[in-house]
């Protein structure tokens, strides 16, 4: 069995060395692949295309409200447009993407072959393909695609109100894509708990694959919901079953349902990119990730916080507890101040490389914080009632979510290309990138915040002369085509690194820790020609810097016996 | 605009009267501060955060949450940026430095410290939060007078409940439309209860300047208490996603004295609208069947 595996991994590599070229061995390798490197591949490219299409229909809501008055789209159509801009961006890029990186890393980073369920892994993603073009094909059905918010709210998403075929697609498209996101979670977590290399406990795992593992649980938790709900919500559409009528609560109960997962839903797409960009950090300022046992408890807090504060986004309801559910709340802000603090402590006194990578990472830091800060404030119900619903909370959610996975992703990409394709990305278009999407995205939001307290609600597709809010709009249009814009340098940079010489060493940046820096980039087949002595939380950097490396048992030893003045110690071992 | 400031930081300051601390002075003191920067030149609307004018007597409960709120946002912010600003700048790699750093990896008191610290500030926060929440949406005594609204696509319907007011003696109503929005007329200093119900899909009642709005939901009917105090013309909206005319449904509110408003509502009542408008129970019950559909043919 091993030995006939083993043949069929080399005529494989045999084959694609010879005919790699030839159209329809690529499709082939593309449609049979287990390799959770090329799978990783094809969820980044399919989540940038479907985030480029996300962006294009924000591009048509921003020119849409330049101006007071109906000149582009008609208000069907608006509504269209930024129900899907959000489903597709929250489901079809933001959560893939998640996939992606875990795919992309994870086995690398605990040193095994592939993941748990290969197959099932494979299987994943053409859910999620198919899935989501199901849901986006509601275009081009008769009456177009769901126009009822991406939260779907009963009972404007019911039969009578959005007839149509596009909102049927839209249901149970998205039931497909929650069938893959539940998937993936099952295989990231089995492939966590089981496979990771002899040496690699759990307290020896990078940040990354902590957060993997935290964002994964929060998934099996959630999604569930999200399919049995969504399951119903199709059964009142199609077979007139009457589970989310008004006339019973169907309407309160929806917003239940739908938030004990769409809360979730924002950690599960934050939490990887925090992951990111603790490596990032890590790796630029050349040391190691500050407080690393705070941080994996910080994470932990926010994944079994993440169930009990779903009903903030119902503050004005009139449905809810309003104390408790502010109170938990607010608690998030602790565990996210202490990764804040923590990222801060790694750059402390660090040795700061400025590289691409590393400007998209302090971005995101700048950026989040504001979006934590504005999260504080709508975590207070008094607060809340006069900003929910406005542009205030699309200005919050923005920066938070925007400013979590954008940055984070290209602060990935620019770090981790070597590793996913061999080649490096040229710096100097990366930094005309990062400040193109840094001024275009600030200059989008940060003038939102303001709208909303004004007064602008949300999802309109239209406002009055004389409400004032025609020249904020129109800074933010005009940030918005810079944000689009700020796409073509890092589409150019990738078209024009394409066919650079491999940079042929295990770690282009020299200060890599975690154990993707201890293999070839890009990896071989099965990732590992040979694997490191894993001794401590970073063994890539201990072979690489024997001189500097270091064993947990020493740091026990520490942080046990001489807690006092530990901090000096580790100064003491290193200089 | 000297009065409107000097209101807000009185009512701070009465507020930590009533439970004085140092959290409390220090924010009416920011708040003064932020006062007296509007009155050196910035807008009034600047002095409010951004917040239209209040015309209710309960939004200064919101409104001095929101800015003490802002101050304390902006310290702790200001703190943790001039760190990351600090420690990129100084920490940036120069030639000639070592090329490894310190390879600090915790510091537990530190860590401890500011895992703690937080837990105060949301407390305080939270307390704030409570007290202004409980003013806003609490429904002690009788109002003196009641509107019910219905929400439908795409327009509002005011019922104005007058039947027992001596002064008036009948109920009246307003029913807006998609080409003409409706008028809401509320008297000035009076306690309004307004009473929400949908006939459709979910609506959600906002008028800015009360800072407060409340969903206007089929099946769950809302109610709370405003006390208009401010006498002028004022934008409402619909702030829920309620179908392709959402934004739309729009409605004036004007507050005005209470003989104006005896007279507005006998007016309604004299051209055809006396009386109230039920909430419509025709979307009850009207999902199609596959069973119904069978007996249509």
């Amino acid at each position: 069995m091993t030995t006939q595996t083993a043949r069929v991994a080399t005529q494989e590599e045999v084959r694609t060395v010879s005919a790699d070229t030839a159209l329809g061995t690529k499709v082939m390798k593309y449609l049979t692949t287990t390799d959770h490197k090329v799978i990783g591949n094809m969820y980044f490219v399919t989540t940038m295309i479907f985030f480029m299409f996300g962006g294009v229909l924000a591009l048509f809501i921003r020119a849409e409200l330049a101006n007071p008055g109906i000149q582009f789209l008609n208000y069907e159509t608006y509504n269209q447009f930024f129900t899907m801009h959000g489903t597709i961006m929250l489901l079809m890029f933001a959560t893939p993407l998640f996939a992606g990186f875990a795919n992309a890393l994870i086995p690398l980073q605990i040193g095994a072959p592939d993941v748990a369920f290969p197959r099932m892994n494979a299987f994943s993603y053409w859910l999620y393909l198919f899935g989501s073009l199901m849901a986006c094909a509601g275009f081009v059905m008769p009456g177009g695609a769901a126009s009822f918010g991406w939260f779907a709210y009963a009972p404007l998403s019911d039969a009578i109100n959005s007839p149509g075929f596009g909102s049927n697609l839209w249901v149970f498209g998205l039931y497909i894509l929650g069938l893959s996101t539940i998937l993936g979670g099952v295989n990231f977590t089995t492939t966590i708990i089981t496979m990771r290399a002899p040496g690699m406990t759990m307290f020896r795992m990078p940040i990354f694959t902590w957060n993997i593992l935290a964002t994964s649980i929060m998934v099996l938790i959630t999604f569930p919901v999200l399919g049995a709900g969504l399951l119903v919500l199709g059964a009142d559409r199609v077979l007139g079953a009457h589970i989310f009528d008004a006339t019973h609560a169907g309407a309160v109960l929806w917003q239940h349902l739908f938030w004990f997962f769409g809360h979730p839903e924002v950690y599960v797409i934050a939490i990887p990119f925090f992951g990111i960009i603790t490596e990032v950090i890590s790796v630029f300022s050349r040391k190691p990730v500050f407080g690393y046992y705070g941080l994996v408890f910080a994470t932990l807090a926010i994944t079994a916080l993440s169930m009990s504060v779903w009903a903030h986004h119902m503050f004005a309801t009139g449905a809810v507890n309003l104390p408790f559910f502010s109170f938990m709340s607010f608690m998030i802000a602790i565990p996210t101040g202490v990764k804040f603090f923590n990222w801060i402590g790694t750059l402390w006194r660090g040795s700061i490389s400025l590289t691409s990578s590393m400007l998209f990472a302090i971005g995101f830091l700048v950026t989040f914080l504001f979006g934590g800060l504005t999260g504080v404030i709508l975590a207070s119900p008094a607060l809340d009632f006069h900003v929910t619903d406005s542009y205030f909370v699309v200005a919050h959610f923005h920066y938070v979510v925007f400013g979590t996975v954008v940055f984070a992703m290209f602060a990935g990409f620019y770090m981790w290309w070597p590793k996913f394709t061999g080649k490096m990305l040229n710096e100097t278009w990366g930094k005309v990138h990062f400040w193109m999407l840094f001024f275009g995205f600030h200059i989008t939001f940060l003038v939102q915040h303001w709208l909303g307290v004004e007064g602008m609600q949300r999802r309109i597709a239209d406002y009055g002369v004389w409400e004032g809010f025609t020249f904020l709009n129109q800074v933010s249009t005009f940030g918005s085509f810079l944000l689009g814009l700020s796409m073509l340098p890092f589409l150019w940079n990738v078209w024009i690194t394409r066919k650079t010489p491999d940079v042929g060493v295990n770690d282009p940046w020299g200060w890599g820790r975690s154990l993707e820096w201890a293999t070839s980039c890009p990896p071989p087949r099965h990732n590992f020609a040979s694997l490191p002595r894993i001794r401590s939380m970073h063994p890539a950097f201990d072979l690489a810097h024997p001189d500097l490396a270091e064993e947990d048992e020493a740091e026990f030893a520490e942080l046990f016996d001489e807690s006092d003045d530990s901090a000096e110690l580790v100064e003491g071992g290193v200089k | 605009m000297e009065t409107l400031d000097e209101r807000q930081v009185v009512s701070v300051e009465a507020a930590g009267r009533s439970r004085p601390g140092p959290g409390v002075r220090r924010m009416a003191a920011a708040a003064s501060a932020v006062a007296l920067m509007a009155l050196a030149g910035c807008s009034e609307q600047g002095a409010r955060l951004g917040l239209p004018v209040a015309a209710s007597a309960e939004a200064p409960n919101m409104g001095n949450l929101w800015i003490g709120t802002w101050i304390a946002a902006f310290i702790v912010g200001g703190l943790v940026w001039g760190l990351i600003g600090w420690s990129v700048i100084r920490y940036r790699r120069r030639e000639g430095d070592h090329p490894v750093p310190r390879q600090t990896k915790y510091h537990l008191p530190l860590e401890l410290l500011y895992t703690l610290v937080p837990f105060l500030i949301i407390g305080v926060l939270f307390f704030y939060t409570v007290k202004a929440q409980d003013a806003l949406v609490g429904q002690e005594g009788e109002p003196d007078l009641t509107i019910d609204v219905i929400g439908q696509k795409w327009s509002w319907t005011f019922n104005y409940m007058e039947e027992d007011n001596p002064e008036i003696g009948t109920n009246a109503y307003e029913v807006g439309t998609l080409q003409e929005i409706p008028d809401l007329y509320l008297p000035v200093d009076k306690k309004v209860r307004f009473n929400l119900n949908a006939a459709d899909v979910i609506h959600s009642f906002w008028v800015p300047s009360f800072y407060f709005k409340m969903d206007v939901i089929p099946g769950h009917p809302n109610s709370f208490d405003v006390t208009p105090n401010r006498i002028g013309t004022y934008d409402g909206k619909c702030a829920e996603l309620c179908g392709t005319y959402h934004s739309l449904m729009l409605f004036k509110v004007h507050i005005v004295s209470e003989e104006d408003y005896n007279a507005k509502v006998l007016e309604l009542a004299a051209s055809g609208n006396a009386g109230s408008v039920p909430l419509p129970d025709s979307f009850v019950n009207t999902l199609p069947t596959p069973k119904a559909e069978e007996d249509q043919k």
